[in-house]
């Protein structure tokens, strides 16, 4: 760990940006991923239609590089004539929304209970041990599922449930990465200065455990939008007619044998942004805290 | 991209071929047709089983007293001989004599009497409770005659007794009871059952010494196969290498596929059960804008009908007017109807005091395309619907407990071709009616218990023209069923949604 360490802090600014930039996996999974951010951002202006209007006469239209396609929709068209581009384009707000949300709550509910049982120890330890093991030993679908049936979908209770489900893996991280900082020469440094509890967190172990932080968030993310999806696919996620990718894959599932692109095209999104989150979290990795790499 | 759109062809495609090398192997060549369901019955006993697929097994081994014709909707004698109503509550019936049960017992009046006596006792719990709660006794007058004792008038008596209420063999039946019967059923039906799989595959053998003068007829195939395959695209999958020869509740994008590819029979019946909207007219839920008669007009003429027929139910489906399926008894179309016309809802909608229009919860249970063809409807008007779309029991138990301002429905009337069966159950004051209006009660009332056609007739067309008038509920379009089946098989869909397997040959 000591030898570790010095590697990290003789990091330089700009020895960081060329291993960022010397990081085939962190540059893909960047690039993506900030091409969907601003799809998503910028989804009012680059969808060609309106992704909420049918047009009953126009159902089931192949995309443009089907004979049956055109340009109009490029796409094609779901079961109800609604632009299958300009749905896909707004359902990259839903799975970001839930991404981010999803990883929010839950790196917050993690962070507070992981880095005070490492820092507390004892009975503080104890009892956030106690509460992950209980956590751990719920299966995450079910829960998901029961909950979201009895209490009924939309986007908030969505992301609520998945940000109150996902936070075992942040507590877990950040206790154990807490634990060995805690046993660090400035901590106790700071200690016999006099410093304040909060400012110890704040200013020596937080910036510390902070890359772990990241890398952790961005899993969950990536977990949090595949869940969603699964929630959406069965029914019982977000609620129509918001274009979720998931609920796309739904409603396309009947057509499976004789129009593949109805679920290909939602599944590849998904693919994709997924992927993509996942290059990038273990780039982070890489990059930040090569020690870790195993 | 593009070659995901050439590898569902090639998928497509190699079913098919694979289809062509296995069929000889299948079906016609060794007389076995195989019918896949999608959902696992609990029980093949006709009494504790509601499910249609039990319903279509009923058909295939027992038989009732009396059948009814599915094309011209007349009763005709089957295992009794001649009916004759000695009053408005007492029915006395002639058996037929000769007929023997698939274990060689006879058939006469003691099977009647043991059947009908059994069902009708509470404690033995036979479901659906409806079709069997509406006598007090049966009495055997002599080897082949049998007296009904009806607890008061009940016109749908001989549409229950030429369906849903089959005969029993007593001395097997009070032996076995219901487990033995689910496992091992013996009837006088066309087909019987020679191997069961609980929830998974029942096999059947034509029985060849089934009566001849039944109005059924003599079954043609020699074995029948019913395998459950839960996943539709599964089922389709089965069809196309051949594993299967016959599927029902094709999705119509799907039916149309399989048309145009042309290997296969793909042909559409309309079914008794029609689609409907149910608003809070009298406030049950609360006090929301439903319970003024104008916004339910405005959301009547402000629902495309026509359209979302054409483009989304097809198949033989048509807009209905009156609450109730047009072949069943009572059911006229002769009532107030509502056309496509959003510049009148908006109208309406502003003399009722919306003119921006309002937000409402809406609840549903099938069909979420249907649904939201409808919110899209409702949305050109200015009504914001929110769908809560839930299970079927979660919505049942909520639009019973009072629990939404309007919800989008379906009724399959239990196949019974009488509108006692949907109208009076939706507006006779009782769970799902959310009007509770004098009248109407008072007319269904006079048409559930008159026995004289004419008196039915017009009480349930007052009561339904005032449902529609009033638009306490509003009647949407009836439902159809796809099915798709080799090119071997002959087989001719019904109305009722009750395939009869032994009517189909091959080809």
């Amino acid at each position: 760990m000591s030898s570790g360490s010095t590697v990290t802090t003789t990091v330089t600014k700009a020895s960081i940006y060329t291993r960022f930039t010397g990081h085939q996996g962190v540059m893909i999974g960047a690039f993506i991923v900030l091409a969907i951010v601003l799809v998503a951002l910028l989804a009012p202006l680059l969808a060609p239609h309106d992704p909420y209007q049918q047009n009953l006469l126009a159902r089931l239209i192949p995309p443009v590089w089907d004979s049956r396609g055109s340009w109009d929709h490029v796409l094609g068209t779901d079961h109800l004539g609604r632009d299958y581009l300009s749905r896909l384009i707004y359902g990259a707000r839903i799975s970001l929304l839930i991404g981010f949300g999803a990883a929010l709550i839950s790196g917050l509910i993690g962070t507070v209970m992981g880095v005070m049982a490492g820092y507390f120890g004892g009975r503080v330890d104890m009892v956030v041990t106690f509460l992950i093991t209980v956590r751990l030993s719920m299966p995450v679908v079910l829960v998901a599922l029961a909950v979201v049936a009895i209490v009924g979908g939309s986007l908030q209770v969505v992301i609520t449930v998945l940000g109150l489900l996902l936070w075992d893996r942040f507590a877990v991280v950040m206790r154990s990465s807490t634990l060995q900082i805690r046993s660090m020469d400035y901590v106790a440094a700071a200690q016999a200065v006099g410093c304040s509890t909060k400012r110890i967190l704040m200013t020596e172990i937080m910036p510390n455990v902070v890359n772990n932080l990241i890398v952790i968030a961005t899993l969950e993310m990536a977990h949090a939008i595949i869940l969603e999806a699964a929630l959406s696919f069965l029914g019982l996620g977000v609620q129509p007619p918001l274009p979720s990718w998931g609920l796309m894959v739904s409603e396309g599932k009947d057509m499976m044998l004789f129009e593949a692109w109805l679920i290909t095209i939602p599944g590849v999104a998904l693919f994709l942004l997924v992927l993509a989150i996942n290059l990038m979290g273990d780039g982070v990795r890489d990059i930040t805290a090569p020690e870790n790499r195993n | 991209m593009v070659v995901n759109k050439h590898f569902s062809k090639l998928l497509v495609g190699a079913l098919l071929a694979a289809g062509a090398s296995t069929a000889a192997h299948a079906g016609k060549s060794n007389d076995t047709l195989n019918v896949a369901i999608d959902r696992e019955l609990e029980s093949i006993d006709n009494y504790y089983n509601t499910a249609r697929e039990g319903i279509v097994i009923s058909r295939m081994v027992w038989d009732g007293l009396l059948y009814r014709d599915p094309k011209t909707n007349k009763y005709l004698p089957n295992l009794a001989t001649a009916y004759n109503w000695v009053d408005s509550k007492t029915l006395q019936f002639d058996l037929r004599k000769g007929v023997k049960f698939h274990n060689g017992e006879k058939f006469d009046a003691d099977d009647v009497v043991f059947t009908l006596n059994y069902l009708g006792d509470p404690a033995n719990g036979a479901k659906p409770a409806r079709n069997v709660n509406w006598w007090n006794n049966a009495e055997k007058l002599g080897e082949y005659k049998v007296q009904l004792n009806l607890k008061k008038e009940f016109p749908a008596a001989l549409e229950f007794l030429s369906g849903p209420l089959v005969m029993y063999p007593n001395d097997y039946y009070s032996k076995n009871g219901p487990e033995g019967m689910a496992l091992k059923p013996v009837g006088t039906g066309p087909y019987q059952v020679t191997s069961v799989e609980p929830g998974k595959r029942y096999k059947f053998k034509k029985y060849d010494g089934y009566h001849a003068s039944s109005p059924k007829g003599k079954a043609s195939i020699g074995n029948i196969v019913i395998r459950t395959i839960a996943e539709s695209n599964t089922q389709l999958a089965e069809l196309f290498s051949g594993g299967i020869d016959w599927i029902w509740k094709v999705k119509p994008d799907q039916a149309e596929r399989i048309k145009s590819q042309g290997a296969f029979t793909v042909k559409n019946s309309s079914t008794m059960r029609i689609g409907y909207l149910n608003f809070d007219a009298m406030g049950r839920h609360s006090k929301n804008p439903m319970n003024d008669v104008r916004v339910r007009r405005a959301i009547a003429h402000s629902i495309d009908r026509e359209g979302i027929v054409k483009a989304l139910v097809q198949g033989e489906s048509i807009v209905v007017n009156s609450l109730c399926f047009p072949s069943q008894f009572g059911c006229t179309q002769d009532v107030p109807t509502y056309d496509y016309n959003p510049e009148k809802a908006k109208k309406l909608l502003a003399e009722a005091g919306y003119p921006n229009g309002f937000e409402t919860p809406f609840l549903a249970y099938r069909n979420r395309d249907y649904a939201e063809a409808m919110i899209n409807n409702l949305n050109a008007v200015g009504i914001k619907a929110k769908l809560e779309y839930l299970k079927y029991a979660a919505f049942r138990d909520k639009v019973q407990s009072g629990g939404a301002p309007f919800n989008f429905g379906t009724w399959g009337s239990y196949s019974i071709n009488d509108v006692s069966a949907i109208t009076s159950h939706f507006q006779s004051g009782g769970k799902d009616d959310y009007s509770k209006d004098p009248e109407v009660i008072k007319q269904l009332g006079i048409g559930d218990t008159s026995v004289d056609a004419n008196v039915r007739q017009s009480a349930y067309k007052a009561a339904l023209s005032r449902i529609s008038g009033e638009a306490f509920m509003f009647p949407l379009w009836s439902y159809n069923t796809w099915y798709a089946f080799s090119k071997d098989v002959d087989f001719n869909p019904t109305p009722d949604e009750i395939p009869r397997f032994f009517t189909a040959k091959w080809m």
